[in-house]
């Protein structure tokens, strides 16, 4: 194919991704899809199979395949030009319910072209806890409405009774019926910006262009790794929910052009929500594989094709319906994902031509916090905690993580600031900033992550409530790299007013007034004057601390990002009355370290 | 010839040694981490008062360089977890 029509054909599908994003979030009045960039599109063949991955939360880009294609095998023959299908059920090809898929077909002159897919996640499902996320639900039947797939607008026109449906079973549906909506929108900005290109060049020369496109991202992928190492990587994460632990463990091997993810010795599956289904974790291992090994390579089925996973039937990454997945998202997927980090990190790492590539786990821990509840206007509120978003960065072998600098699976996150969740919520923010000794210590340190709390604010009903789904607390999950620790783990405090005492102006947990409880699952009250607390944790660090430079070190003293006894006593750094470093100190800190290491050792558990 | 199984441990196929001062981890037949100083720190003895979560049983192992005393790997691990094994193939 001529080269130039294949490069323009190539950046236009780029851009039509890129705006059906823009309108997703412009038309969007959620904050989870708007502010913490929640979402995700993507363009799909006829035949269901990724043609164009978009940004956004990464993980959905093999999923939302299979809804195509699971909806391509419901409604055969009956597909019909300006359609659009809503399919959320985890057990057919979704992550969990909350995520809903919206999947259009894309005709040209009759024929069924491409499909686009998209989702958000709404504002509620109607799970037994608001939200969608639901730490309380003990199988699928108590997650929310769940449909292997549906016809939502048949040729153009909403299915009203669907759609009122749906609606009759949700809080919030007016929220609700605004995030289909901006699903809607965005599927017909893309099949609209589709129509036109096919259009200009004719259906056969952009079916060309495609089919070209994915061999090229298969031919591109498989060269890298042959330009990798050979070997057998592992890793591990653990995940905490209300005493108990589940464990995530992976074996990638790399022989020549292939990857193989096997999962086997992980823990079966929880009773808790935790758990995640096969194309969900197909999708978790991808989300890092994406960005660290195909930054420059298209991500379409091309990038699928020398991937194989093997993971365990009835296992935490491909539970048995009916288990519980509605906390699938940040609990096994996410491990997955951290747990896929890590081995491509050392990979990469074991590379001297890509070490420069390699990162520890960036934000590996995502605290689903849903406030909910009557709101300063008369209303009704139900949202996210954005902060979750706000993530941390893994170190890499040349630099310090970035702090509060995002995540991984998703290169677009973010948090609201305050004044949005202010507006929108009877609440107050008492601080919000990066958290002291949060970044995985290491020559080069993780990103820190932060720390917030806030109080209920002139709330009609004296308060609100949240959900949380927070685990996490006891295991630190964003592991280090070539010697460099994990990143603190997060951590979630109720403080409980004292009766009497005064509100003051808390600018830490220790300075806030009363009694702390940790919490982490379930549902909670923020009434009167109690307060929550949550740090969410740092990336991982990356070699040996006592490597890191003394003055960089320093700099995180006076910053306020470390502290000084983590200086001496982990980074080995003696510091004078000023700030700065004593030189002749430090090398006997490290020294006593070192000897430390050797003379007494800690036997292994 | 030289591989790296982790920036920190080479190997020639036949030994594992530290990348930093070349000291013989053992056989590449075996895990490397076998020729490594192990031990296990509780949270918060590893990372200050920030890792002080309040449970005990979970821990960052360390492998440390018989040699140079080189943090070669670390893992978060509870407590009768095995180590993670990383290696190469042999030929």
């Amino acid at each position: 194919m001529d080269p130039m029509t294949f490069s323009i054909i190539r950046h236009r599908l780029f851009r039509i991704v890129d705006e059906a994003v823009i309108t997703l979030k412009h038309v969007s009045g959620s904050a989870i899809t708007n502010e913490g960039h929640d979402l995700m599109v993507s363009l799909y063949r006829a035949d269901g199979t990724l043609l164009m991955g978009g940004v956004g939360f990464l993980h959905h880009l093999t999923s939302a395949a299979e809804a195509c294609k699971a909806i391509i095998r419901r409604f055969q023959g009956q597909i019909g030009e300006g359609d659009v299908y809503l399919l959320n059920d985890p057990y057919t090809a979704a992550l969990h319910t909350s995520d809903i898929y919206l999947v259009a077909p894309i005709h040209h002159e009759g024929r069924l072209v491409a499909w686009s897919a998209c989702f958000v996640h709404v504002t509620d499902i109607g799970a037994m806890n608001p939200g969608g996320f639901a730490p309380q639900a003990v199988d699928i039947y108590s997650e929310g409405f769940s449909s292997p797939g549906l016809k939502l607008l048949d040729r153009g026109e909403m299915r009203q009774d669907v759609l009122d449906t749906i609606l009759n079973m949700v809080r919030s549906p007016e929220m609700v019926s605004l995030d289909l909506r901006s699903m809607i929108a965005c599927c017909n900005v893309a099949r609209d910006r589709m129509g036109a290109l096919l259009t200009k060049y004719t259906a056969p020369v952009v079916d060309e262009a495609c089919a070209a496109l994915v061999e090229q991202s298969e031919q591109l992928f498989r060269a890298r790794l042959r330009a990798l190492p050979d070997g057998q990587w592992q890793s591990r994460q653990y995940l905490d929910v209300q005493g108990e632990t589940a464990r995530v463990l992976l074996t990638m091997t790399k022989t020549d052009d292939r990857l193989v993810f096997d999962f086997t010795g992980s823990d079966p599956q929880s009773r808790h929500s935790i758990n995640c289904t096969k194309w969900a974790a197909l999708g978790g291992l991808f989300a890092p594989l994406f960005p660290l090994l195909c930054y420059d390579i298209t991500w379409n089925e091309g990038v699928i094709r020398p991937v194989e996973m093997i993971a365990p039937e009835g296992s935490i990454v491909n539970c048995t319906r009916p288990a519980p997945v509605s906390v699938a998202t940040v609990g096994a997927i996410q491990s997955v994902n951290n747990a896929a980090c890590t081995t491509i990190g050392k990979m990469l790492a074991a590379s001297e031509a890509f070490r420069d590539q390699a990162t520890a786990v960036w934000h590996a821990n995502h605290f689903a916090i849903f406030k909910f509840g009557a709101n300063q206007r008369g209303g009704y509120s139900i949202g996210i905690l954005t902060e979750t978003f706000a993530g941390a960065g893994g170190a890499r072998s040349f630099a310090d993580g970035v702090d509060i600098g995002g995540e991984i699976p998703n290169p677009i996150s973010r948090m609201a600031n305050v004044e949005t969740v202010e507006g929108a919520f009877p609440i107050r923010y008492l601080f919000r900033r990066r958290a002291a000794d949060s970044g995985g210590p290491g020559q080069f340190r993780g990103g820190t992550g932060g720390e917030m709390a806030i109080v209920q604010h002139r709330a009609p009903a004296g308060g609100i409530d949240y959900v949380i789904s927070g685990k996490g607390a006891r295991h630190p999950m964003s592991e280090g790299l070539a010697g460099g620790y994990p990143g603190a783990p997060n951590k979630y405090v109720w403080v409980h007013a004292d009766a009497d005492g005064a509100p003051g102006a808390p600018d830490r947990l220790e300075t806030i007034p009363g009694k702390a409880e940790p919490v982490s699952w379930g549902v909670y009250p923020l009434r009167g004057r109690d307060a929550l607390y949550v740090r969410w944790n740092g990336g991982g660090g990356y070699g040996d601390p006592i490597a890191r430079d003394p003055n960089a070190v320093a700099s995180d003293v006076t910053s306020g990002v470390v502290s000084s006894s983590a200086a001496k006593e982990i980074y080995g750094v003696a510091l004078s009355s000023s700030g700065a470093v004593d030189d002749a100190a430090t090398s006997v800190l490290r020294a006593a370290i070192r000897s430390a290491r050797l003379a007494a050792p800690e036997a292994v558990q | 010839m030289t591989r790296y199984i982790l920036p920190t441990v080479t190997t020639d196929g036949i030994v594992c040694t530290c990348s930093a001062c070349g000291f013989d981890l053992g056989p590449a037949t075996a895990p490397w981490k076998a020729g490594a100083v192990a031990r296990d720190l509780p949270l918060a003895v590893a990372g200050g008062p920030a890792y002080d979560t309040g449970f005990a049983g979970v821990f960052v192992r360390q492998f440390i360089c018989p040699g140079c005393a080189t943090l070669l790997d670390t893992e978060t691990a509870s407590a009768g977890d095995a180590a993670l094994d990383d290696r190469l193939p042999l030929s």
